[in-house]
């Protein structure tokens, strides 16, 4: 109910505003939340992302948000002496650790794909850096590997048909963040089509952040490892003292 | 109650770790023997990364057995000398137990290794204690008394550097202690286990240590062995859950204190029993993950 009223307040602030921003543009969006902390209690984040923009009958309205880029390790299992091992890994780099696709209706439909290799609207288009130089002569089978798992993990997904526009000004998505996701500053971009071209776009960026107890207990653990390390045996050593010293008395 | 866990970078269900730890606890009080084996596996299967779950049992195993040697220490039952002995070892061998666990860590094998070496100790653990207690359940029904040597010379008594433990009662070589204290600290260091169940028998049988002080004896040197083990992790793998071993530790100080209390309910063989059984279960479930096909041949880790 909390956010129905939140989501109701929101459109009637941007329908207000969006009279006076159309003079010079003719998309206007804004997110619920520019910025998301990973506390101790973090289970993932719903944000929501809503914008006016001035449509006409059939235009398309594609999201995408796209996280920081890093390595991802492939691991192939094989089977030998009956169990399944790591018999081979490749590294990729420049993999962006989250990527989401969202749009009013399939992606093919809206645009050419020329438009989907220039914007990467889908996950065919990163460029492919690895630590194997003859990754060329390579089976596609280990790209194909990371986006499955990617997307399996949620860090990577496509909602085609998920945005509602409504009467050709309003649309609204809620884009929700896995409770691991990574860290960093989150680049959203929303695209405007009319007839397979892009007319307007709009970008924005959700800082995802690690507060709390938690961030300074890994900020802590990685700067100061030693002393973390004592001070997990110092803990461990009192509690163990304590509860003898309790329940000698019970 | 969910709780993000730091170092593990992902929420886990508090309550249901509280309540593992708890009932692993329980089991630890009720038999004595250290509940490391069993934690680390359970926490594998709960979805924790392998070298996380290793080095914060480890990390946890310092408060079980610290409440446990205050409490034998009370009633005179533990040979500092001896435990000196084996911790120096134990601390030499969990240095290079957190070595071993680096390469295999560099080379991307540690995972299996760590499965590898869980399934060979649970086959072998469970299945002698199964066999032993089974056999005392049987022969108690037909009403023999067992008795065993108690004490054999062999060779292991002609080692050099023989020392008097005064405590013990014995004059032995500080070679046998020392070399059972660096298997045991390489065993804490790969496993995230106490080596309890190594090292009691060793004890008794090898070094023919007196019953009533084998296990204060054993939690003595384990408190200094999970102890190095959990900072040389820290410092060199920050893989020490600082969060998930306060949860864990925090169940199972309290159920083996409850665990202790309840242990003569039940009769000591039809306990091993019982716990050979979970060992057994245990193990066969990681076994069966490490030759079944998996769901996808490929895996990724995000660096």
């Amino acid at each position: 109910m909390k956010t129905i009223i939140k989501n109701f307040v929101l459109m009637i602030v941007i329908s207000l505003n969006f009279f006076t921003a159309f003079a010079k543009d003719n998309l206007v969006t804004d997110l619920s939340e520019s910025t998301v902390e990973i506390s101790s209690t973090f289970l993932g984040a719903d944000i929501l992302l809503f914008g006016a923009y001035d449509g006409q009958k059939n235009d398309d309205i594609i999201v995408v948000v796209s996280g920081q880029k890093g390595e991802v390790k492939v691991d192939k299992k094989e089977k030998k002496f009956g169990i399944w091992m790591i018999t081979e890994s490749i590294k990729f780099s420049n993999i962006p650790k989250y990527y989401y696709i969202a749009s009013n209706r399939k992606i093919e439909e809206i645009t050419n794909a020329y438009e989907i290799k220039k914007r990467k609207l889908d996950f065919n288009n990163f460029k492919l850096i690895n630590n194997k130089i003859n990754y060329k002569n390579l089976d596609k089978e280990w790209y194909e590997a990371l986006k499955r798992n990617m997307k399996k993990k949620q860090f990577w997904k496509i909602e085609e048909n998920s945005i509602k526009l409504n009467k050709n000004t309003l649309f609204r998505k809620t884009l929700s963040l896995p409770s691991n996701v990574s860290t960093g500053i989150y680049n959203v971009k929303i695209l405007h089509y009319r007839d397979g071209n892009l007319i307007s776009q709009e970008e924005s960026k959700i800082k995802i952040d690690k507060t709390g107890i938690s961030a300074n207990i890994y900020n802590f653990a990685q700067n100061f490892s030693a002393i973390y390390g004592i001070i997990a045996v110092i803990i461990a050593l009192f509690c163990g003292w304590f509860t003898n010293f309790i329940f000698r008395r019970i | 109650m969910y709780i993000y866990l730091p170092i593990a970078e992902q929420p886990i269900n508090a309550f249901i770790v509280l309540g593992i730890g708890w009932l692993v606890g329980i089991i630890m009080g009720m038999v004595g023997i250290g509940g490391g084996f069993l934690l680390t596996p359970l926490m594998i299967f709960f979805g924790i990364p392998s070298p996380v779950a290793v080095a914060s049992v480890a990390n946890q195993l310092v408060a079980p057995s610290v409440s446990g040697v205050l409490s034998h220490w009370k009633s005179g039952n533990v040979d500092f000398k001896m435990g000196t002995i084996l911790l120096v070892g134990g601390v030499i061998g969990s240095s290079i137990g957190v070595l071993i666990f680096n390469i295999l860590n560099a080379i991307g094998q540690l995972d299996l290794v760590i499965k590898l070496s869980y399934v060979i100790f649970l086959a072998i653990i469970g299945s002698l204690m199964f066999i032993e207690s089974f056999k005392l359940i049987v022969q108690t029904k037909r009403g023999k008394p067992t008795r065993g040597k108690l004490h054999q010379h062999n060779w292991l008594h002609g080692l050099p550097f023989k020392t008097r433990f005064r405590k013990s009662k014995l004059y032995i070589s500080i070679v046998l202690p020392l070399i059972i204290g660096v298997i045991v600290g390489i065993l804490a260091a790969l496993m995230g286990i106490g080596g309890g169940f190594i090292i009691v028998p060793a004890m008794i049988y090898l070094l023919g240590m007196p019953t009533s002080l084998v296990i204060g004896t054993s939690l003595f040197q384990i408190i200094f062995v999970a102890a190095n083990t959990t900072i040389l992790q820290a410092s060199q793998n920050q893989t020490v859950d600082i969060i998930l071993a306060l949860i864990l530790l925090i169940g199972s100080v309290i159920g083996v204190q409850i665990g202790s209390r309840f242990s003569n309910l039940m009769k000591g063989e039809h306990l091993r029993l019982f716990l050979s059984l979970i060992i057994l279960i245990v193990g066969f479930k990681l076994i069966f993950d490490l030759v079944t096909i998996p769901l996808d041949i490929f895996s990724i880790s995000i660096i």
